[in-house]
């Protein structure tokens, strides 16, 4: 039952469903949600792969680097929806077009 | 044995937990389900052995990201009326019908693809013999300051700027 | 996978036996069967012996606070009000069962659980004595920082979903307030696991001694500097005064739990006693020699050799001396954080971000860099070790 097979598809799930969040959403939050499910798919499949086909720890290390990345991007992420706030008063995303004119 | 009861609870817990975060209409209720996936994910990651995997997520995650998150949601929701001076709303809900029509097709479309591409992998895949668990704790800092000591000092680095970055971002302006 | 409780019954020839027994009537190997049941009668114990702790420390608390302001505190419920927690338990049980009106009751029935679920979580890694620890997990205590932050999301929930304006600043006051502390902390259990070269509690107590110059504590200057930031950053993350914050009573009702009615708020209180009883743990495995015995009383080879005891019950005499060393270090630490409740005052809030952020997280990341360069310089030794090289000579080390 523990097999490959069974983690690509729960790892699949996730990256699926994070994907959806992220163009479901409107809100900058809850899309920072998805890409946190994203990520965690990601990681899972490294371990899962470096478990089952190789095993020699390298998946280990991605998804520690993996992890780091998230936490990076989610304080950094956060750090700008606050500050966007403050500035607009709102965390809709269709808001965040200065660029666009 | 126990085991295969551990890797159903946990991947039970992880994709309710997802589902959750898609469907969920309350951001604080998709916040505490997203910690609940990440918890199955960690589950799963004790399951194939990678033990210091499994306590690294529970640590970041639950102590770390989620608060964060939890935070954000809390800084940015308390506000009297619903819409700015632009006349978008401020909360904006966690989507309607149009976005989820899209992100359903979407997510058919990639699906396939990602099925199709993984296909011919599951096919030549033979399923072995696992090895013996043994901790991975020694063999991960080993291998983090040898063979892989520049991605551990970048990632350090990367870690360090976004620490400040978020500090100064965040930070309150006078006027 | 790594020593437990049931490794430690393994090595007896009467458990052996028994499961052989066992195997013979039931018809099939029983190893797996006894090994459940083993860890389900543990897990049982264990759980429920520290909820009677719990509930004993708002006794505890009562008594040392009554004794410190000359009161007379409970006496009235059982001996000299022993049975005080039980009439509180009681008195939780049969209050009225209040949801406030604009509560997120999913979430508000979720938090007190979560906060119960993270304390008794890390009780599964706590080193009561070498046998009698439920897991000697190979990541314990990563394990145990990692599992026990649920407690801050269940802070930060409870104080959430109330709805009321008290708990959302105590439940604020709470989150920042554990995610900052858990920075020192963290990095003064980081700086042991380099002198003990092991993640596990097993790796923590077993490379201490018996005597208070073999504790961690008393292993360099550094690590004496770490204890107290260890203490003072434990007392922050469980809440306890100076740093209860998240429920000072005399600015915000009662902080996150303001809201809590009956048991709920009964469960937020047993999951804080436990906390502080879980984390004195640590503090007493990682610096003050855990469940050590002097002279290795705890093996029971002695018992066995010179008195001629049979090796079971030799042992079993170890294990419990080891626990009564274990337990009387973690209550004296009990002690200090319910005396140090009663005697300091609450500071303020920015005080508490300044102590961690400007003070602490410093002092820890300069212990961290000098206990490495200690480790490094002299290989390991202790202090009294060094000191006695450079006295005694070539022959000196003694212990």
């Amino acid at each position: 039952m523990i097999s490959l097979s069974s983690y690509l598809f729960i790892s699949f799930t996730l990256f699926i469903a994070g994907i959806a969040v992220m163009i479901a959403r409107k809100n900058i939050i809850a899309m920072m949600l998805g890409i946190e499910l994203i990520l965690n798919s990601a990681a899972l499949n490294f371990a899962a792969y470096t478990r089952f086909i190789n095993n020699n720890l390298e998946g280990h290390l991605m998804s520690l680097f993996i992890i780091v990345i998230a936490a990076a991007e989610a304080a950094v992420g956060l750090a700008i929806v606050i500050r966007f706030f403050q500035i607009k008063e709102t965390i809709h995303i269709d808001d965040a077009a200065q660029l666009q004119s | 044995m126990f085991e295969n009861i551990l890797f159903f609870l946990s991947a039970a817990l992880c994709i309710i937990g997802a589902a959750g975060v898609v469907f969920s209409k309350n951001l604080m209720h998709a916040c505490v389900l997203l910690l609940a996936s990440l918890f199955g994910i960690a589950g799963l990651y004790a399951v194939i052995g990678a033990d210091f995997l499994a306590a690294a997520q529970l640590v970041i995650y639950a102590g770390g990201v989620v608060i964060l998150m939890l935070f954000a949601v809390m800084l940015t929701g308390g506000s009297s009326d619903n819409s700015n001076k632009f006349g978008i709303e401020k909360i904006p809900a966690m989507g309607s019908t149009k976005t989820y029509v899209i992100a359903g097709f979407s997510v058919l479309v990639i699906s396939f693809t990602v099925l199709k591409l993984m296909a011919n992998f599951m096919k030549s895949y033979t399923k072995g013999e696992l090895p013996a668990f043994s901790s991975t704790v020694e063999k991960i800092g080993t291998l983090l300051v040898t063979d892989h000591v520049l991605a551990f000092e970048i990632s350090s680095i990367l870690l360090l700027g976004a620490l400040v970055g978020a500090a100064v971002i965040a930070r309150p302006r006078k006027g | 996978m790594s020593p437990s409780i049931n490794d430690y019954l393994n090595q007896f020839e009467a458990h052996r036996k028994a499961i052989g027994f066992i195997s013979e009537v039931l018809g099939f190997d029983a190893s797996g069967l006894v090994t459940f049941l083993v860890f389900a009668v543990a897990s049982f114990l264990v759980v429920n012996v520290m909820a009677l702790v719990g509930g004993l420390g708002t006794y505890a608390e009562r008594k040392i606070s009554a004794d410190i302001q000359l009161r007379q505190g409970p006496n009235r419920v059982g001996p000299y009000g022993l049975l005080q927690f039980l009439a509180d338990g009681v008195k939780m049980l049969m209050k009225e069962d209040i949801f406030p009106a604009q509560a997120d009751r999913t979430l508000f029935n979720l938090a007190p659980l979560l906060a119960l679920i993270g304390v008794f979580a890390t009780l599964a890694v706590l080193p009561f004595s070498s046998g009698f620890t439920l897991t000697n997990l190979n990541i314990g205590v990563f394990y145990l920082i990692g599992v026990s932050s649920l407690v801050g999301v269940a802070v930060f929930l409870g104080g959430y979903s109330a709805n009321s304006k008290w708990s959302m600043l105590g439940g604020m006051r709470g989150a920042s307030q554990i995610i900052s502390y858990e920075v020192p902390v963290t990095i003064t259990i980081l700086s042991i696991v380099l002198i003990s070269g092991g993640m596990s509690f097993g790796s923590f107590v077993e490379t201490q001694g018996g005597f208070p110059h073999q504790w961690y504590i008393l292993h360099n200057p550094f690590t004496f500097i770490a204890f107290f930031v260890f203490f003072i950053g434990m007392l922050a993350e469980t809440n306890r005064a100076p740093f209860d914050l998240p429920e000072a009573e005399s600015e915000l009702v009662s902080g996150y739990h303001t809201e809590y009615t009956g048991m709920r708020f009964g469960l937020f209180a047993l999951a804080e006693y436990i906390e502080v009883f879980v984390l004195c743990g640590v503090a007493a495995a990682a610096f003050l020699g855990g469940y050590k015995v002097p002279f290795d009383l705890g093996n029971g080879v002695v018992f066995v050799e010179k008195l001629g005891l049979p090796a079971i019950i030799g042992k079993n005499i170890g294990q419990l001396l080891q626990m009564g060393s274990f337990l009387t270090k973690t209550l004296f630490l009990y002690y200090v954080v319910i005396w140090v409740r009663w005697t300091f005052p609450r500071i303020r809030v920015d005080q508490v971000m300044t102590i961690c952020w400007k003070y602490l997280t410093p002092i820890a990341l300069f212990n961290l860099v000098g206990i490495t360069l200690w480790v490094f310089a002299f290989d390991g030794q202790s202090i009294w070790e060094v000191l006695s090289h450079l006295g005694g000579g070539a022959h000196g080390g003694g212990h």
